[in-house]
């Protein structure tokens, strides 16, 4: 039905989108699992680093540069955002985050309409070469992102069974009284994981900015998507979340490959089937309360 | 008599304001107002009385829409017919998918409605393109035939008949905030646990706020309908989906009044501040995070104690 060649690119395509889609996605896992926070405005980060990204790339002339630049800027933004607006919010119910960051994500869409315009705005590819795999062309960029995803999934999973902050981390994922309990200070820690967490964000929105056009309503149009890879993977897992989100990659490049309107609509229908089969998804605990 | 008379004023007093809003404002204006106020209605009770906090309410709203627009555009011409097709069809849906969704947790619920709403979208928008027409959306404007007592098809007389439909969501939600059901969803949100232990369904109860709050979206889908005389796409898209529960916390959660309220001053603001500097979301987005920040309560919740305190205290007097 589908020649070797369409499908191996369209895999390598698949790869590198699911490969975004868990540096965004992982942010919001982390936060939820830390924090009990629904925290949207990760998607801004993603947006702010993509026009970082930008602003840079058309100064320099370098792409790299500029994905580094996002990175960082993205990352002190989700600070400062942590310290004003998150510190006071974190006792409240889940719901009241969720619409708050949701606040943060749409003004911050304003802004960022105020700054750059409403234009979308191409930034080139780093690298155009291509190399040949079993007959296809494939281009290397796309590969160089599949291998940074890889290269942040085991750091952080270095970071959080290695490091004395990652295990704590990771203890209160399991129960954040208990890490207290032990003199602790949480709050530092929420404030590392949420910086983490955006500066992933941003890394994301970087590496994406070259294979889309930067538009201000980006960060809300991919929104459906990492919440997808969330809720498949299981809110807090990041095993999970690495899985969904390459599942989710390929449903939507194959999926286009048959059918273009599949593309969109495939990875909709089996999330709903997947959370009637298991309503805290794949590798999501029933421990955490409601 | 007495209890009626103070069960109806707070209404009465609402409807009074937005008959002022009628002659002082511009009709597309109250026509908004209203539409919107019933959209957001739903929107309210969910996250006030059942705790669920829905981001996926567009999707609702253009079930009932497109259902009106099907009937209108392909097989018949009288509105009224239309609209109550529509609500159909919002009882409908939300009976297929509540089951499935009122067993989540509610972050969970929350998410996978929006995912609803944008499989809803890309249906109305690619796969059904041949019936729905897709960007272009279905024009019926002409379609529709005058009705005899009340011709919605004029903008004057549909903002009557959208005021009487108003009035009657508002004393319905009323009336259920009175019964032991609404008191059952309250407790739901509370105490799940201790609801069950009462021998109440925490699923039974959810389920029917589901599908009412969502039978009522429905309905300001299909009034929104009749009133544009088209529908598109653009309604479900998940850039609109925060839009009612803005409203909702603006005004004040579960209160009664909150929907209003939220609903003209987030019209209001949007008009004006559209004029002023061409993006209001920024403005929206700055304004919800200090709502949240300033404890949560919205304008109707931090004013109607105020307005309590002032008219009991007036009665006091009085029976002094």
């Amino acid at each position: 039905m589908i020649d070797t060649q369409l499908l191996i690119s369209g895999v390598i395509f698949g790869l590198s989108i699911g490969s975004i889609y868990f540096l965004t996605a992982i942010g919001l896992s982390l936060c939820f699992g830390l924090m009990r926070i629904i925290s949207l405005d990760q998607l801004l980060y993603y947006s702010v680093g993509a026009y970082i990204t930008y602003t840079i790339s058309v100064c320099t002339g370098s792409m790299w540069l500029g994905a580094l630049g996002g990175l960082i800027v993205a990352g002190i933004l989700s600070f400062a955002v942590e310290r004003f607006i998150f510190l006071r919010i974190y006792e409240r119910d889940i719901a009241f985050t969720m619409i708050t960051s949701f606040g943060i994500l749409i003004g911050g869409v304003g802004v960022i309409k105020a700054i750059w315009g409403l234009v979308p705005r191409p930034v080139p590819m780093p690298i155009m070469t291509q190399i040949n795999l079993m007959g296809t062309e494939i281009p290397v960029y796309r590969l160089i992102v599949v291998v940074i995803a890889a290269l942040v999934y085991a750091g952080i999973w270095l970071f959080l069974n290695r490091t004395i902050t990652g295990k704590a981390i990771r203890a209160g994922i399991e129960d954040v009284e208990h890490v207290e309990g032990l003199g602790i200070n949480v709050y530092r820690l929420f404030t590392i994981t949420f910086i983490i967490a955006g500066t992933l964000s941003g890394l994301a929105g970087g590496l994406h900015a070259p294979l889309i056009m930067v538009d201000p309503q980006m960060g809300l149009e991919v929104m459906p998507f990492i919440f997808m890879v969330v809720i498949i993977g299981g809110l807090g897992s990041i095993k999970g979340t690495l899985i969904s989100a390459l599942l989710v990659g390929q449903v939507v490049s194959i999926g286009s490959l048959i059918y273009a309107p599949l593309a969109q609509m495939a990875p909709f229908a089996i999330m709903l089937l997947i959370l009637l089969i298991k309503p805290t998804g794949l590798f999501g605990s029933k421990l955490l309360k409601r | 008599m007495m209890k009626v008379f103070r069960w109806w004023w707070g209404i009465g007093l609402a409807f009074f304001l937005l008959v002022l809003i009628r002659v002082f404002l511009p009709l597309p204006f109250s026509n908004e107002i209203i539409i919107f106020s019933i959209y957001v209605m739903g929107c309210s009770f969910l996250l006030g009385r059942v705790g669920f906090i829905s981001f996926g309410q567009p999707a609702y709203l253009a079930t009932g829409a497109y259902a009106t627009a099907f009937y209108l555009f392909y097989f018949g011409t009288n509105p009224y017919i239309g609209i109550l097709i529509g609500v159909l069809a919002g009882v409908v849906m939300s009976l297929i998918v509540g089951p499935l969704f009122v067993r989540l947790r509610s972050d969970y619920f929350a998410l996978v409605n929006l995912a609803l709403a944008v499989i809803i979208f890309y249906m109305m928008q690619k796969v059904l393109a041949p019936i729905t027409q897709g960007d272009n959306g279905l024009w019926f404007l002409t379609n529709m035939k005058s009705t005899p007592i009340l011709d919605i098809t004029r903008p004057k007389e549909f903002y009557i008949f959208a005021f009487l439909v108003g009035l009657a969501v508002w004393a319905f939600y009323k009336y259920l905030d009175d019964t032991l059901y609404g008191a059952c969803c309250l407790a739901s949100k509370i105490n799940e646990d201790k609801v069950n232990f009462l021998g109440y369904s925490n699923f039974k109860i959810r389920l029917l706020a589901f599908v009412i709050a969502n039978t009522t979206t429905a309905l300001a889908g299909s009034l929104y309908a009749v009133y544009l005389g088209f529908v598109s796409p653009e309604m479900t898209s998940a850039h609109r989906a925060a839009d009612p529960v803005v409203v909702t916390i603006l005004g004040g959660v579960g209160t009664l009044y909150g929907p209003l309220v939220g609903s003209v001053a987030f019209t209001g603001m949007k008009d004006l501040i559209s004029n002023l500097i061409g993006n209001w979301e920024l403005f929206i987005g700055f304004l919800l995070v200090f709502i949240m920040l300033a404890g949560e309560k919205g304008i109707w919740g931090s004013l109607e104690p105020r307005l309590k305190k002032l008219f009991s205290g007036k009665r006091a007097l009085k029976q002094e």
